[in-house]
């Protein structure tokens, strides 16, 4: 299903202000120490919609930073376990660009699709994605190589297109979508269906995504490992800046009287993230664990879900502070022989 | 079953607490809840999580045999966190238990065949499983043979069970310790594993083989095989990669592509050889 209407800016204020009046949680980017956070907003004035992207993603909102499992209380010897199901609550998000939103298509087809992940579920289910077409792109986005587009409406409910200064073209997507628009239906117009990309930026491709799929599978042992990451600083960044990195730890949190059971983000950029009791490491220097992160994202993801996980959404190239380029990686990668 | 949350762990009772070498202990465990205990079955190979309660979960095998119901049994090492706590917890406590997780040892495809079971060290309780299952269904299977090692002769595990096996007639028990890990008394073998095994040369044909070990172990042991004739798919062993969730999620244990706690842990020989050298 899609639905093709527009609404003003100032429609798009009241609709916002519907949502927040019937006690619905909307995230969006607001600033934050002169950087843009997906943040739980009380008003549209808060909510920030000229930039090219945010600090870090939506994703916690389905795939929250930390996270509590179930929680228990001690009584003598036993153990009472308390308050397995996960927290029920309607979110919806507002101003993710298109690259995020896929990422959201990415996790349900991960966490959902052997041993579904009833956290993710219930938040996933939950949520309601209102997407933006880009309208600008910077240096760092690279979308168009890995599949998507700054109109690409995948992972998105209702994607929104600026068309000119008070007015957005709206695609209703999905039936969570119509579920907004059936909030307020008045304050949108109809219209035909328009060419977007007159509207939205230009992203060059940058590289041949097949072509470095192929390639990995045969570059286990390279020098170009050790050679593209010796800047690595092995700090995580790049991982939970990620939108599409799903790693985790289970951890206890505890006290006299009982304690949590805690799902943390956890990431492969770190050394103990495969270490042994015994202290062996199967990936036991940075530029395996480099490695771990190009091959899952390009190659392992793409044989185990049949989809890539990287939405070219750039994060880990303005972040890292070695100022490794993922992109730049890939491209010396594919050009190797 | 699709909105179960699969991180809540079965409560146990520690039944039974038996030390088995320095810093190493079994558990036999009993489920707290008769309705748990009476849905819960598992197959040899599969592991789970063990948990104690404000310190966390760690991840073993399943050391007691399927065909002994009503309880499991899991043996460890006191290393990290987790393992000090369950070193100091003693017989009546309740711990965390979730699983069974994991592929199995494909056992029926084995009746009829001579089994070769080589352990070392820690390495002996994922094995010991299969080794007890085939036990308890003797008369499936044809020459049983067992070859353990550890450095010194306090490090042997199960040491009462190597004395039962011992005195079974129809078990080949070699036990063996590393050069200057021997007793005065000791009556085992004095060498690596490996070259025990050469020393023994059980028959390969119609033979399977199951191999769990330290890393080094299962790298000399292989070679050792394949001169004796045994087929790479005729031979198993279980990786043990770090692990959290066990389901497939948390991204731990991955090698390559292949995630060990729902691909594996059992792997045959043949399809090790397929994958990263990251184990």
């Amino acid at each position: 299903m899609i639905d093709i209407k527009l609404i003003s800016k100032n429609n798009l204020k009241l609709l916002i202000d519907t949502i927040l009046n019937m006690r619905k949680i909307v995230i969006a980017p607001k600033r934050k120490s002169n950087r843009l956070y997906f943040s739980r907003v009380q008003a549209f004035a808060d909510i920030e919609l000229d930039f090219v992207q945010t600090a870090l993603s939506a994703k916690s909102v389905v795939f929250p930073r930390n996270e509590e499992l179930f929680n228990y209380i001690f009584d003598g010897k036993n153990v009472i376990i308390k308050n397995t199901e996960p927290l029920k609550q309607e979110v919806i998000i507002f101003g993710i660009k298109p690259c995020d939103a896929s990422s959201f298509d990415y996790m349900k087809e991960f966490f959902l699709n052997e041993n579904p992940d009833v956290h993710f579920k219930t938040h996933f289910e939950n949520t309601t994605i209102i997407s933006f077409a880009c309208k600008e792109a910077d240096d760092f986005c690279f979308c168009t190589s890995v599949g998507g587009s700054p109109t690409n409406t995948k992972g998105s409910d209702i994607m929104l297109t600026q068309i000119n200064e008070n007015t957005y073209y709206a695609e209703i997507l999905t039936e969570k979508g119509k579920a907004i628009y059936d909030l307020a239906p008045n304050l949108f117009d109809i219209n035909d269906e328009l060419d977007k990309k007159r509207y939205t930026a230009e992203v060059p491709v940058k590289f041949d995504c097949s072509k470095l799929t192929n390639k990995l599978e045969n570059v286990f042992e390279h020098p170009l490992w050790l050679k593209n990451s010796l800047s690595c600083l092995g700090c995580g960044t790049c991982a939970y800046a990620c939108p599409t990195c799903t790693c985790f730890d289970i951890q206890d949190e505890s006290n006299i009287y009982g304690g949590s059971r805690v799902r943390i983000w956890d990431t492969c950029a770190l050394g103990l993230f495969t270490q042994h009791a015994s202290g062996h490491n199967p990936r036991s220097i940075q530029s395996q664990r480099w490695r771990q992160r190009i091959k899952h994202k390009f190659e392992y993801s793409k044989e185990n879900l049949g989809y890539i996980s990287c939405v070219g959404c750039g994060r880990c190239i303005r972040l890292c502070p070695g100022r490794l380029n993922i992109v730049d990686n890939i491209i010396s990668l594919v050009e190797e022989n | 079953m699709e909105n179960k949350n699969m991180y809540v762990p079965y409560l146990m009772t520690i039944d039974e607490v038996r030390l088995e070498a320095p810093l190493v202990k079994t558990f036999k465990l009993s489920f707290v809840n008769e309705e748990d205990r009476d849905n819960f079955s598992f197959k040899a190979g599969q592991f789970g999580e063990y948990s104690v309660f404000g310190e966390g979960e760690c991840t073993f095998c399943i050391a007691s045999p399927p065909t002994r119901k009503g309880y499991i049994e899991c043996t460890f090492r006191q290393a990290g966190r987790v393992t000090s706590a369950l070193n100091n917890c003693e017989v009546g406590d309740i711990i965390g238990f979730r699983g069974p997780y994991g592929n199995t040892f494909p056992i029926e495809d084995w009746y009829g065949k001579n089994i070769v079971f080589i352990a070392g060290g820690i390495g002996l309780p994922p094995v010991r499983c299969v080794i007890w299952n085939a036990l308890d269904l003797r008369d499936k299977f044809n020459d049983i043979f067992i070859i353990y090692g550890a450095r010194t002769v306090d490090d042997l595990v199960y040491k009462n069970e190597l004395e039962q096996w011992e005195t079974m007639h129809d078990v080949n028990l070699f036990t063996t310790v590393d050069p200057g890990g021997e007793t005065p008394d000791w009556k085992g073998k004095i060498g690596f594993v490996p070259t025990i095994l050469k020393e023994v040369a059980p028959k390969s044909e119609n033979s399977i083989a199951i191999v769990c070990g330290p890393p080094i172990m299962i790298k000399l042991t292989l070679p050792v095989l394949a001169e004796q004739g045994f087929s790479n798919d005729a031979i198993f062993t279980t990786l043990e990669n770090r692990m959290k969730c066990g389901i497939g999620k948390c991204g731990h244990c991955t090698v390559g592509p292949y995630y060990v706690c729902k691909d594996g842990p059992v792997i045959k020989y043949s399809e090790l050889l397929t994958l990263p050298q990251e184990f």
